[in-house]
């Protein structure tokens, strides 16, 4: 029992004798680690409107109206197009509770993790942040960190470089099939501009997976 | 004594309440912090947070003063007053320089303890009124804790006072000797002991655990009747820290002693309150039954053994 | 009438008045409370009256320790805030009390007023070594035996206590480890 006192005095007359290790926010800004969660930043041009956000939001705190837009045919005869357009995308960020599940469902890369966190108001209403603020933290977001030493390799590089489908195979190193694993082919039909008049339709009309059909090939 | 140096002495007492126990508080914040391996306030005043109670202190006069419905509202304004000025009067009997105290008492070491004694009704008070059942469980077990550990501190405190052969406080540090460091040795640490009890600070702040029963007796309190407890126990640490100054380390006794008396005095007291602090940081709480068995089972007994010491000594 | 009989009066004016409510209250802790004044005036009492000690004695045994275990004991058992009606007497055992309270007033009043009546005494501040002397020498016999009683009334309650506890299995018994440095 004594020792054990004597042990708790002990401990904390060494400890005022050192240094603390306090770090004192407004005068030393901190060092925060890659992938921090901060604020939600919105890149406007990549949103569809698709509302796939909104919907897997456990809480509900993200706005989106939108509405259609005919795109008057290119050509002569050709067909009209519609395309969505965003009018409003607002986060209220006194509901969120920064799970970020709507960057992870987002499937066209609109929404990114911003470290800034400093955004701290004094009336509850300002933390609806609408689509100009969101995109404001776009230049916040710092770019995707390296992946660490011998980490698989990253899914949308490989996808990038794996082959068109369809398209006469060319000399790709052995890496390509391991790029064309099964989220590969969920983002070729996003990202990849067609590479050409020649590309078949839509994957969703392939009758069988795409990552079958390459390996079949070989 | 004329009227002039009444009030003289009045505003002394009043201005060492108002003044040491922010300067105790203070010094609380910051040591504690460092053995935490914090800063503790580092903003208010400038340098090194150094009026951050000036700041509280505003902030307790601009809070609502809230009075539960239920309460019984006159004992509910009372408690803080009852729990302030007890520690005030004591404070003021206690000599800080040969010959100067606010209040010159023959039997001034009784004053102390009678004064002490009865700034726990207001502790009583606070918990019964405030109709709040963490509250009256805090009122309950405060007033069992200073019921038990009242027995040994008076038992201590009677040894240093036979030793001395008087119970006036100035009298008790003129008859002391370094050799009183080990003699009174056993009831110095009981009445340490038994003072920290008094003042429900940890190890022994069972009454107003605050992972229990919120705040003990003071739950309902707001603002400035909040801040008067506050102020109270920590005057009640000053209090504690120069009476143990005076009884047991020699109070004004050292080189110079004529001159710098006072300033021993205060020293030696500050010291007893940074140990104090010190034993905050690092104890953990006791239970209340471990708190009981601690007062009758060990510290009764030291003490009476420490009284038949001291009474074999003096007679032989 | 010098400043000391007005200080003497006004304490116990206090006393009397604190005293009367004490009794009269329909307000159990109320009542403790009254009694802490009481208590109290009559500290001030003996300090005008020159006895030092004994009031300070007064103020650390009575405030102080018994007037705290009332109210725990009141806290401990039922002390409702606001008037109670669980402890109200009829109005014949109020007058009852009242007259016996006034009779006994009487008596004291008869036999002590002469005793101090016609030659006022001196007020002589008595120091604690003579209140010493006075108790371990001529009173010690009463003092010793007071002390005997208080010693039985203590293993008395210890007794109680402990017996009503041999039939109780959740008793408190069983020291836990750690308990005590």
């Amino acid at each position: 029992m004594i020792p054990g006192l004597v042990k708790g005095l002990a401990t904390t007359a060494r400890t005022l004798t050192r240094r603390t290790h306090v770090q004192e926010y407004p005068d030393h800004r901190p060092e925060l680690p890659p992938r921090s969660r901060g604020v939600i930043a919105l890149l406007e041009e990549n949103c569809t409107s698709c509302m796939l956000c909104a919907r897997e939001c456990p809480d509900w705190c993200i706005y989106i109206d939108a509405h259609k837009e005919t795109i008057p045919a290119t050509t002569p005869g050709g067909r009209e197009r519609q395309r969505n357009v965003l009018d409003r995308f607002a986060i209220d960020f006194s509901l969120c509770m920064y799970c970020g599940i709507c960057i992870e469902v987002c499937p066209f890369d609109a929404l990114f993790w911003s470290p800034q966190f400093e955004y701290a108001e004094t009336d509850i209403r300002d933390l609806l942040h609408e689509k100009q603020r969101l995109g404001g933290w776009m230049e916040s977001v710092p770019p995707p960190p390296a992946p660490d030493p011998g980490a698989p390799p990253v899914a949308e590089v490989m996808a990038q470089r794996a082959p068109v489908r369809g398209a006469p195979r060319v000399g790709l190193a052995a890496g390509g099939r391991a790029g064309s694993e099964r989220t590969a082919p969920e983002r070729q039909g996003v990202r990849r501009p067609p590479s050409g008049s020649a590309a078949p339709p839509a994957p969703a009309a392939s009758p069988k997976p795409p990552a079958q059909a390459t390996e079949g090939e070989e | 004594m004329g009227a002039l140096e009444i009030v003289l002495r009045a505003a002394a007492a009043l201005a060492m309440l108002l003044v040491l126990p922010l300067l105790v508080g203070q010094t609380e914040h910051k040591v504690m912090a460092h053995m935490q391996g914090r800063l503790g306030p580092m903003y208010a005043g400038g340098y090194h947070g150094w009026a951050q109670l000036v700041a509280d202190g505003v902030k307790f006069v601009q809070k609502e003063d809230i009075i539960p419905a239920a309460a019984d509202r006159r004992v509910f304004k009372l408690a803080p007053a009852l729990a302030m000025i007890p520690y005030l009067l004591a404070l003021a009997a206690i000599p800080l320089h040969p010959g100067y105290a606010a209040i010159d008492a023959p039997a001034s070491l009784v004053f102390v303890l009678a004064a002490t004694s009865v700034g726990v009704l207001g502790t009583l008070m606070a918990g019964w009124a405030s109709a709040n059942k963490y509250a009256l469980l805090g009122a309950m077990r405060s007033a069992a804790q200073l019921l038990s550990y009242e027995l040994p501190m008076v038992l201590a405190v009677a040894s240093v006072a036979l030793a001395a052969g008087t119970l006036s406080l100035g009298e008790i540090v003129e008859a002391w000797s370094p050799w009183w460091l080990l003699w009174q040795l056993p009831g110095a640490v009981v009445f340490l002991t038994a003072a920290v009890a008094e003042l429900q600070r940890p190890p022994f702040d069972m009454p107003v655990a605050d992972s229990e029963i919120v705040f003990g007796p003071y739950t309902e309190y707001t603002g400035l009747r909040f801040a008067l407890f506050l102020l109270s126990e920590y005057a009640g640490i000053v209090m504690f820290s120069l009476l143990f100054a005076v009884l047991y380390l020699g109070g004004w006794r050292g080189p110079l002693a004529d001159w710098l008396g006072w300033a021993w005095t205060l020293g030696k007291g500050f010291l007893v309150a940074l140990l104090l602090i010190w034993l905050r940081v690092s104890w953990p709480r006791l239970r209340e039954d471990q708190l009981q068995r601690l007062a009758w089972l060990w510290l009764v007994p030291i003490a009476l053994v420490q009284l038949a010491i001291t009474a074999v000594a003096v007679v032989s | 009438m010098t400043s000391l009989d007005i200080a003497f009066l006004a304490t116990g004016a206090v006393t009397i008045a604190a005293a009367l409510l004490a009794v009269t209250t329909r307000q159990l802790l109320h009542a403790a409370l009254w009694l802490v004044l009481s208590l109290g005036g009559l500290a001030g009492c003996y300090l005008v009256l020159g006895a030092e000690l004994v009031a300070l004695v007064q103020v650390l045994v009575y405030v102080g320790a018994v007037v705290v275990l009332v109210i725990f004991a009141l806290m401990l058992t039922r002390a409702p805030i606001g008037p109670s009606a669980a402890h109200t007497t009829t109005r014949l055992h109020r007058v009852l009390a009242a007259g016996l309270g006034a009779g006994v007033s009487a008596l004291l009043l008869a036999v002590l007023l002469p005793l101090a009546g016609g030659n006022p005494r001196e007020r002589t501040p008595v120091d604690s070594t003579a209140i010493a002397g006075e108790l371990f020498g001529t009173w010690v016999w009463p003092f010793e035996a007071l002390s005997l009683l208080l010693l039985v009334a203590l293993i008395g309650a210890f007794a109680v206590a402990r017996l009503a506890g041999t039939s109780d299995p959740s008793a408190p018994q069983a020291p836990v480890a750690g308990g005590a440095p």
